[in-house]
């Protein structure tokens, strides 16, 4: 072997070595609690994590929940002099990120609970990873009704389910709309297609019929095969599971592909100022859902409060500013339930307790009651509908 | 001269476009502030408007520095003038571009316009940073600096990089070191075959004990690199020894990935296989695969085969996540809770795993390695060579090549089985096209065709962004720019493959034979 | 084939040529059998939505072969897999979307309406002009792409180039994020050609929409595929050209300027790119940094399933791969999800059972 090699590797080596972060120590022993403690030395933040798409096509739900986060973590002053710190790192929605992202999360004695994930797809993926290190999630947005069905001790939800969005959705299409022929469409994630799912079974149930389903592949610029496909088979309305930046495309190609006069029946993925951005006069007269709470002088003073750090107003990147307010704030109260000041100047917060105490949460919040069941569901809110209206959401009355 | 003028405006030119570039995507705030948090003037998520204006001046007079050291470099005649001079052009003409930049956003900041819907970094915020604190003659101010800077820089390199001075004590250092070596008898140490072994000794003692001093979040960065290393070792058979370019690699990787997931996650099919079993299955199935897919294909042209492999790893992605396949691969949602290895009873944690991982790679650079010496090898080099004469020796070129790529296939699996094991969850997302040209990326940088190359090229190329998580956003801008030049410097890799020792033998015998430097066996 | 082969392999090639023969049948009886179950038996589509699925077919055809052209010039020549041609389309397409917000913001007043903008006074200028520059930027990428990335690399073995452009796509990529962030941006159409208006052609009861923007996509790789080919067929350039593509080595001895016809390969390149990248931002109206990555691949494929190297090849291939993704899942009765899945094993039995495309590649005869 040549010198050089020698030197080389060794080089290499010291190179990984030296950018090591130096030694942990060892905190002091939470031995009552199953999962151990968090370890916030002093000067140091009380981190919560949050897995979200914070860049491409669907930034807008991560940049807008972010936000809403940050509202209620500098609003608050922070415990005993530690003061809290959002670390949103980036999935892009997808499963295999947000697995990931979780692997990550777990690995920091900083980090003492999860706002998220955002995603579906994205949050089913991460939830064994915390559940096996002690890890509470508190998520404002992941709708998909399996999550809590697996009787996981640590997943929280704000979020109505994808299951009663469907029911709703279908009921208003059948009853309110008076569409008998449907047709059903959806992105491929296990988001859309469980939403595009649940709303054909409802709809049928009620009578209805399903005249076409198809699935379309996201990222893509055209679509007009799929729709026309759909459009041969005759519907009165299209619903669709999925995100806004391909509901802009369809929205856009919708007459082209012979779907003139069909309502575009979207979910709470579509909602947004994007969609009527985008989609200019095609996006008149479809329809989503969003999760605006009643007025009250709480929901003015935040609203004030992300309009003034933001420079926008609260709702129209996404319908989940106000949950994500209350999803901090809860998770604030939970920590500061269980935290301990330790002896030598650090924070400690023990896992388990953390968990539990994000689980017995009894929040009067902008959205509502905060009360979780044993499930993990935490909000009876229902979703609201809106429709596009000279080019803005108003709310939907039937 | 006037080359030197030529070269003193074309690199001036391509230092103002740098500088820029660099304030328009606000990489200049980012540096201020990095240089802000050496210095402890200002904290490294410190708002623009909190920044100190000298950290932009150091940073833009070190850029404008080291231009002037380049500038200067002039090969026939070292004097003053020839070095002063360049420099002098070089800071001159970067100067006016970037003053006639600097006028500009002058402009945009006095009419108040707002930028940032084309321009999301430029915010007025950030103008008035970058205009020194909104001085409105500001654009003069950036002509003298940069022209200073490079002169500065130019007489620095001249009078201490490039000094006689300096070049002496590094010989004489040099020569020293080499007696110091030569006289207290460690020469014979270096090339013997007892330091090899004391060297593997060390490297196996550090390789035990690491993991559980550098806390889960290297332990899992470091797994990933071995990780892929065992691919880069399957695509450096494939690419690297018998020289088929295939950009479809992540399709094995999904395979053993999905053949090791199905196997074991609770759902779509509650098999619940045993690790071990499981890994053998998938190391199975991915060779297969690599066999199926060879037998119509490998006698394509080189650049067909790259895009019917591609074609194929896309079509096994999309497969997997489609509708019609979900009840069998339970679709986008992928696979959860994979089997964790055990060992007599008792799982494995997360140093364990590493350790799994270490081993396997330490079998897998066996294997490759005994394999490269051996007489498929040597048919692999032929092939790679010349087809044609491979295959008028007399050698299978077909059974050859198809080898290659079961093996190839092999390891992948092996590599997908560990990476969907340790995430205990496996998605359609984590096999895309850019896994493919990541591990293709990491073995010809490394060295295409050498063992040790694909571990550096691994380090480099999974290690070292990790080392630059701060810098999250350019990390990929700086990874496309490294490839670049390192294709550019030296292409042969960063640990290249030496030649076969009979070769070698042969050219030291007949020195008139040897190929002439820098070319490249294809 | 110019290799000797010995008797028992001869035998054994015949085998396999056997079993792919008998293996191409069985597979197109099974499509057929496969497509007239679904146009007649499964009741169908209507002609209406035939003739959607081929329109739309026919116009993402369109694009893919604008782009598919550039690529297959730059392999035609050098060999060379531009993985960065996605980009260079990419960075022609951004320059197009400042030239129209350019002319949208400049107000050109007239009688009738006081708030006419200079881009619906002026359409055609504007279209032009957006155009021209598109071009421009693409051809200085091209060019400068080639200098930086690709001259020092041309006695490299054929991956390390590979490699670098690879490298300089993953540069331009980010290098566009970051400076003009990963929003999608939407273009400002003249209202003449708005994205969505076209001839509604009434077919049955119903009408089937021809937009002006894909039939301009159309016509315009037409245009530039003809003016390619005249280029390299007809003018002094183009025989460079191709001396440069047969033999670089006796080019030079002939007195070519190789450097020289290499940059303004890349640059003819460029300038088609970036037509493409404007198109591609005139019709499909979203775009951001990426929009190079997959269009390039697809492009690629284009060009290979047509020979690469093939300009008359890289438009077919272009044509064909729109029409399998659009027409193909509704003939086979596949979802539309799978259409990648159909496109991509297309080309991979097309080239299995014709191995150099289905043109062949023409423009020069060198194999590697």
């Amino acid at each position: 072997m040549k010198i050089r090699h020698l030197l080389f590797v060794v080089i290499v080596f010291a190179l990984a070595l030296s950018a090591c972060a130096p030694k942990a120590s060892a905190p002091e022993a939470c031995e009552t609690d199953a999962f151990g403690c968090a370890v916030i030395p002093e000067g140091d933040t009380i981190k919560i994590g949050m897995g979200a798409p914070m860049l491409g096509d669907y930034g807008m739900f991560g940049i807008d929940i972010s936000q809403g986060v940050e509202v209620a973590l500098t609003q608050d002053d922070g415990f005993e002099g530690w003061s809290y710190e959002l670390i949103a790192e980036d999935t892009g929605g997808a499963p295999e990120a947000g697995a990931a992202v979780a692997n990550k999360m777990v690995t920091d004695p900083t980090v003492v609970a999860i706002a998220g994930h955002i995603f579906s797809g994205s949050t089913a993926a991460a939830m064994p990873i915390y559940e096996k290190a002690g890890f509470p999630m508190m998520s404002p947005s992941a709708t998909l009704p399996e999550l809590t069905e697996k009787g996981s001790a640590v997943f929280n939800r704000l979020a109505f389910t994808d299951a009663t969005q469907a029911k709703f959705a279908a009921q208003l299409l059948f009853e309110s709309l008076g569409v008998t022929k449907l047709g059903v469409m959806h992105d491929g994630t296990s988001y859309g297609q469980g939403l595009a799912d649940g709303v054909a079974g409802f709809f049928t149930e009620l009578g209805g019929e399903v005249v076409a389903s198809e699935a379309i592949t996201p990222g893509e610029v055209d679509y007009i095969a799929p729709l026309s496909s759909i459009a041969a088979k005759g519907p009165e309305a299209i619903y669709y599971g999925g995100y806004a930046a391909e509901a802009i495309v369809m929205a856009n190609q919708w007459e082209q592909a012979g779907l003139a006069g069909v309502t575009l029946f979207g979910c709470d993925g579509t909602y947004g100022v994007e969609f009527t951005d985008k989609a200019g006069p095609n996006a008149e007269g479809s329809i989503a859902v969003s999760l605006v709470p009643p007025a009250s002088p709480e929901k003015d003073a935040f609203d004030e409060a992300y309009r003034t750090a933001y420079g926008m107003e609260a709702g129209e990147l996404s319908a989940f500013s106000w949950s994500a307010y209350d999803t901090g704030a809860v998770l604030i109260a939970a920590i500061e339930k269980v935290a301990i000041v330790g002896d030598d100047g650090s924070l400690y917060v023990p896992r388990g307790a953390v968990v539990d105490a994000v689980r017995n949460t009894d929040y009067e919040g902008l959205t509502g009651l905060v009360k979780c069941d044993d499930t993990g569901e935490c909000n009876a809110s229902g979703p609201t509908f809106y429709i596009v209206e000279n080019g803005e959401w108003v709310p939907y009355i039937p | 001269m006037r080359t030197s003028i030529k070269n003193g405006i074309r690199l001036g030119s391509i230092v103002g476009v740098v500088l820029i570039f660099f304030h328009l995507t606000g990489f200049s705030v980012v540096a201020s502030s990095m240089l802000g948090n050496l210095l402890g003037n200002a904290s490294r998520t410190a708002n623009v408007t909190r920044l100190p204006i000298i950290n932009l001046i150091i940073f833009i007079t070190l850029l404008c520095i080291f231009a002037g050291g380049i500038a200067s470099k002039n090969k026939e005649i070292d004097s003053w003038g020839n070095t002063l001079i360049p420099g002098a052009i070089t800071g001159a003409f970067s100067g006016l571009l970037v003053a006639i930049f600097v006028y500009l956003i002058g402009i945009v900041y006095a009419q108040n316009i707002d930028l940032r819907n084309y321009l999301p970094e430029v915010g007025l915020p950030t103008i008035n940073y970058l205009l020194f604190d909104g001085k409105k003659f500001a654009s003069l101010l950036y002509f003298g600096l940069m022209t200073v800077g490079c002169i500065a820089g130019a007489a620095f390199f001249k009078s201490v990089i490039r000094a006689d001075w300096r070049k002496k004590a590094q010989t004489t250092s040099v020569q020293t070191f080499k007696k110091f070596v030569k006289k207290s008898g460690i020469q014979k140490f270096i090339g013997n075959k007892i330091t090899v072994y004391v060297f593997l000794a060390v490297a196996a003692l550090l390789l035990y004990f690491l993991p559980t001093q550098w806390g889960p979040y290297w332990n899992y960065i470091m797994g990933t690199v071995g990780i892929y290393i065992l691919l880069g070792l399957g695509l450096n058979i494939i690419v690297g020894l018998s020289g088929q370019l295939v950009l479809g690699y992540v399709a094995f990787f999904a395979i053993g990935a999905y053949a090791f997931g199905l196997m074991t996650a609770l759902e779509p099919h509650a098999i619940s296989m045993n690790f071990w079993l499981a890994i053998g299955f998938a190391i199975l199935a991915a060779a297969l695969t690599g066999i199926l897919l060879g037998l119509p294909i490998l006698n394509l042209r080189g650049d067909y085969l790259a895009i019917v492999t591609l074609g194929f790893g896309e079509i096994i992605r999309i497969l997997i996540k489609s509708d019609m396949l979900t009840g069998f691969t339970n679709g986008p949602s992928g696979l959860n809770g994979l089997a964790q290895p055990r060992w007599l009873g008792n799982a494995f944690t997360d140093i364990n795993f590493f350790h799994l991982i270490v081993i396997f790679v330490i079998v897998a650079i066996f294997i490759a390695n005994r394999l490269q010496s051996s007489r498929t090898g040597r048919a692999w080099l032929a092939i790679s060579a010349d087809q044609t004469v491979a295959q008028a020796t007399g050698i299978n070129t077909f059974k050859y090549k198809l080898l290659a790529l079961a093996l190839g296939a092999a390891f992948a699996g092996l590599g997908g089985a560990l990476f969907a094991s340790r995430n205990q969850f496996t998605g359609p997302e984590d096999h895309i096209l850019m896994v493919s040209i990541n591990v293709l990326c990491l073995v010809i940088v490394g060295g295409m065709g050498s063992i040790p190359g694909v571990v550096v090229g691994a380090f480099v190329l999974k290690g070292v962004p990790e080392l630059l998580r701060d810098l999250e956003s350019y990390r990929l801008l700086a990874f496309g720019a490294l490839l670049v030049v390192m294709m550019v410097m030296r292409p042969e890799g960063l640990w290249p493959k030496g030649r076969p020792a009979l070769e070698a033998l042969y050219y030291q015998k007949h020195p008139k034979d040897s190929p002439p430097d820098g070319e490249v066996q294809s | 084939m110019s290799e000797q082969k010995t008797t028992r392999e001869q035998s054994s090639l015949n085998v396999s040529k056997l079993i792919r023969w008998i293996a191409g049948i069985l597979l197109l009886a099974l499509v057929g059998w496969r497509v007239y179950q679904t146009a007649f038996i499964e009741g169908g589509y209507g002609p209406d939505t035939w003739m959607r699925f081929i329109i739309a077919g026919l116009v993402i055809g369109g694009m893919y072969s604008l782009i598919a052209i550039g690529y297959t010039l730059v392999y035609g020549i050098l060999f060379m897999i531009n993985f960065a041609h996605g980009e260079v389309m990419m960075l022609g397409a951004f320059g197009g979307y400042f030239m129209f917000e350019l002319f949208a913001f400049i107000k050109a007043p007239t009688a009738s309406d006081p708030n006419m903008n200079f881009l619906n006074a002026y359409p055609l200028v504007s279209v032009l002009l957006a155009f021209i520059v598109g071009a421009v930027i693409s051809a200085t990428a091209g060019f400068l792409l080639e200098r930086i990335a690709y001259r020092p690399l041309r006695k490299a073995p054929r991956l390390v180039p590979l490699i670098s452009a690879i490298g300089a796509s993953i540069f331009l990529q980010n290098a566009a994020q970051l400076l003009f962030g990963p929003q999608r941006r939407q273009y400002i159409n003249p209202d003449v050609l708005w994205r969505g208006t076209g001839w509604s052609i009434p077919v049955g009861d119903t009408t089937v929409l021809l937009t002006y923007t894909g039939t301009l996509s159309l016509v315009l790789s037409a245009l530039l595929m003809i003016g390619l080919f005249y280029i390299v067929q007809k003018t002094k350039l183009g025989r460079s050209m191709r001396a440069v593509a047969e033999n670089k080595q006796a080019a030079a001895l002939m007195g070519i300027d190789v450097d020289a016809v290499i940059g303004k390969t890349f640059i003819i390149s460029g300038i088609l790119a970036g037509s493409a990248g404007v198109m591609w931002g005139i019709h499909n109206g979203l775009f951001n940094h990426y929009v190079g990555f997959l269009p390039g691949i697809k492009a690629f494929t284009a060009a290979v399933l047509g020979g690469i190297g093939n300009i008359p090849g890289a438009m077919m291939g272009g044509m064909l791969l729109g029409i399998l993704e659009s027409v193909g899942p509704a003939a086979l009765g596949l979802d539309f999800q799978l259409k990648d899945v159909i496109a991509f094993s297309i080309l991979i039995l097309v080239l299995i059972f014709r191995p150099s495309g289905l043109l062949g590649e023409a423009l020069s005869e060198e194999k590697v």
